[in-house]
């Protein structure tokens, strides 16, 4: 298990992060949210001991994370970190031997990896020489190749067309069924709901939320309603004091409510038939969209 | 994994990639040309290679002259081929042709096609006194022998106050191309370190590299990385530069040559090891190449200066600039070499010299250790020295 106990970090008078704590447990594919500057890739970066927390601190298994453990996490930056100049391969073996693998190990895993993502054919060349999409994949070799106890990866999925993102799905899911935690942060909050079992959500520093998705979302249903009314105004519900108009499907004319707290959804029921004839009214689970937008503008 | 060996790969990576790179092998190809030429070119147009004239004799009145200009020519450092043209118009066509430098018209006249060589004219009226001198000592009724010792005493002996070491010149003359090694060097090789450490701030690879190994590795690995790549260069250009002078036998080496390069590869170390870390630094604060220009310029200025107090300390080895640079160490790395090839460092000077330039290195390597370590992960605004030493705890 990892956790990340009471982690904080200011830059000059910015509170980049800000008393934050959250763990992640072995097998779990975990996503890591929050609008930009909410202080997800410090708090990545304090993980992997490139940055030094002015309080607080990050166990692994139980135990403060030391040089030795962090050379077993894999590693993916925001901003992607490869030498341009050098060779695919060269590149992947000097990082795995950096991490603590001997040469051939080290030769094994490039060739292994190198094979699984489908860059064999560029596998002596310059990485500055690939496309995007294929250095990307580098990246993630680099992160994979010296077959970490957990992987901590910063925006993963940016920048990847759709089958580059399948790849990846897929691989992370391997790690993950082999028991290897994975911790990604990502804008893309359909693709970590589809792909995580557990996420965070950050604001400006501090937790908002944070547990298994189907908790949180179950545990959001009380507040959540979609009600269909016919022969209404458009705006009908726009009027009903103490509710939000979350999300408009198109169709069905029926609406998703966000009450506020203290709200009775009876009263909202009523407003409903005031406006016109009921024909919906249920009870929703929100998205992880609408969990991530209801804690950002708490 | 130990500490040594993520140093040990961090060195081997800079050795391998460096090395295998076309930068490399031109560099070296570069400064081999330059440094054949700093061997050859005074050796081809500026030696004292002992100078041959053709001289005409014309006329019966000119014979006298053979004799004394044969005896003469080698106190000049020449050597005379003496001529019979048959005629003044001969002698004007072997002027004219080239084959003849001068000539001389019965014995009281000297003819050349244009400015004659100042050497060569002295020569000859030298020669000229003594055929009159010898003429008239003759008609006195002198012997042969009274005349010979009259004309000819025993040249007086030359005596040096200090040892007269004909070698020392030379080893002094190769001081030169030694200083321009190793200065190209020195800034070359520094300048190298700061953009190693700048490219992996910009690509972000820091980032990664960081999470495996802390920065004092990755920052000693580097140094020493390159600094081998710049050695073995030095091997390279002064090994085959050297031996392929000595084996074309294209040029007369002083006997110095070769431990003048023993010199130069030792200073290099040296000065490599000063610089280097002062670059890193200047590469750590900024995070972009273009960046670099601006604080890698107050090195390379003190590199600029200690190379032209090198240059000065050639001419004047003893002079004052020259002895107190020789101990300063951003300077000594370039003059003391120059002083040690010329023989003009007494033992203890130099045994001074390295000593505080070790200790200056000592100094230096943790001050710069830990300023790289705060500024390296810092991007953006250029990060103040003084930010870098407070971000970094120890």
């Amino acid at each position: 298990m990892l956790q990340l106990k009471g982690l904080t970090r200011r830059y000059g008078d910015l509170v980049a992060l800000d008393d934050l704590s959250f763990s992640v447990a072995e097998g779990q594919m975990f996503g890591f949210v929050g609008p930009n500057g909410a202080g997800k890739t410090t708090a990545m970066r304090i993980v992997l001991g490139v940055l030094e927390p002015d309080a607080g601190e990050v166990f692994w298994r139980g135990r403060p994370i030391d040089e030795q453990t962090r050379k077993r996490i894999g590693y993916m930056p925001e901003e992607r970190g490869l030498y341009p100049k050098m060779r695919v391969r060269a590149q992947l073996e000097y990082l795995a031997q950096l991490h603590g693998l001997d040469p051939p190990a080290a030769r094994r895993s490039a060739g292994h990896w190198i094979e699984r993502l489908g860059l064999a054919e560029r596998a002596g060349d310059r990485v500055e020489a690939l496309s995007l999409g294929n250095q990307q994949r580098v990246q993630l070799a680099a992160a994979l190749v010296h077959d970490p106890e957990l992987l901590v990866l910063d925006e993963p999925f940016s920048g990847l067309d759709p089958v580059g993102v399948d790849v990846l799905a897929g691989v992370l899911q391997a790690k993950t069924a082999a028991g290897t935690p994975v911790i990604f942060s990502s804008h893309q909050l359909e693709l970590v709901e589809r792909l995580c079992e557990a996420v965070a959500i950050i604001n400006k520093g501090r937790l908002v939320a944070s547990g298994v998705v189907a908790e949180l979302r179950r545990a959001g249903r009380r507040r959540h309603f979609q009600v269909g009314v016919a022969g209404a105004a458009a705006d009908w519900a726009t009027a009903v004091p103490g509710a939000r108009v979350v999300d408009e499907p198109a169709g069905n004319g029926r609406v998703l409510l966000e009450l506020d707290a203290g709200t009775d959804e009876q009263a909202v029921l009523d407003a409903a038939r005031a406006a016109g004839r009921v024909t919906h009214f249920s009870s929703a689970e929100p998205t992880l969209a609408d969990l991530f937008r209801q804690a950002v503008q708490a | 994994m130990t500490t040594l060996d993520g140093v040990r790969l961090v060195a081997r990576r800079e050795l391998v990639e460096r090395t295998r790179d076309r930068s490399f092998l031109i560099s070296t190809g570069v400064t081999l040309l330059i440094l054949c030429a700093f061997i050859v070119v005074p050796k081809v147009f500026f030696s004292n290679r002992t100078p041959t004239w053709d001289i005409g004799l014309v006329g019966g009145g000119s014979a006298a002259l053979a004799g004394p200009l044969g005896q003469q020519a080698p106190l000049v450092g020449a050597k005379v081929r003496v001529r019979h043209p048959a005629d003044l118009a001969a002698a004007e066509t072997g002027l004219h042709d080239g084959d003849l430098d001068l000539a001389i018209i019965d014995g009281n006249q000297l003819l050349a096609e244009s400015d004659p060589d100042d050497q060569l004219v002295a020569l000859v009226q030298a020669a000229s006194r003594t055929a009159r001198a010898q003429a008239a000592l003759a008609e006195a009724n002198l012997s042969d022998q009274q005349i010979q010792s009259a004309l000819a005493p025993p040249p007086l002996p030359l005596r040096t106050r200090e040892a007269s070491d004909p070698q020392r010149k030379a080893n002094r003359a190769i001081a030169l191309p030694a200083v321009f090694l190793l200065y190209g060097q020195l800034i070359g090789y520094g300048i190298m370190v700061a953009s190693g450490v700048v490219e992996e701030k910009s690509t972000r690879v820091i980032e990664v590299l960081l999470a495996a190994i802390r920065p004092l590795q990755l920052l000693a690995g580097k140094i020493v990385g390159v600094g081998l790549v710049g050695l073995l260069q030095l091997l390279l250009v002064g090994g085959i530069g050297l031996t392929v002078a000595v084996s074309i036998d294209a040029v007369d080496l002083p006997p110095g040559a070769f431990a003048t390069l023993g010199l130069v590869l030792a200073w290099f170390l040296l000065g490599y090891s000063f610089y280097s870390v002062l670059f890193a630094v200047a590469g750590a604060v900024v995070s972009r190449q273009e960046e670099l220009q601006n604080t890698a310029t107050p090195l390379n200025l003190v590199l600029v200066a200690s190379f032209l107090g090198a240059i000065s300390a050639i001419g004047d080895p003893n002079g004052p600039i020259a002895k107190v640079t020789s101990f300063l160490p951003p300077v000594a790395p370039l003059t003391m070499p120059v002083r040690v090839a010329g023989g003009d460092a007494a033992a203890w000077e130099i045994v001074v010299s390295v000593l505080i330039t070790l200790a200056a290195i000592a100094l230096l390597v943790p001050l710069s250790a830990r300023l790289y370590a705060g500024a390296v992960l810092r991007t953006g605004a250029r990060v103040k020295l003084r930010a870098a030493w407070t971000a970094s705890r120890g």
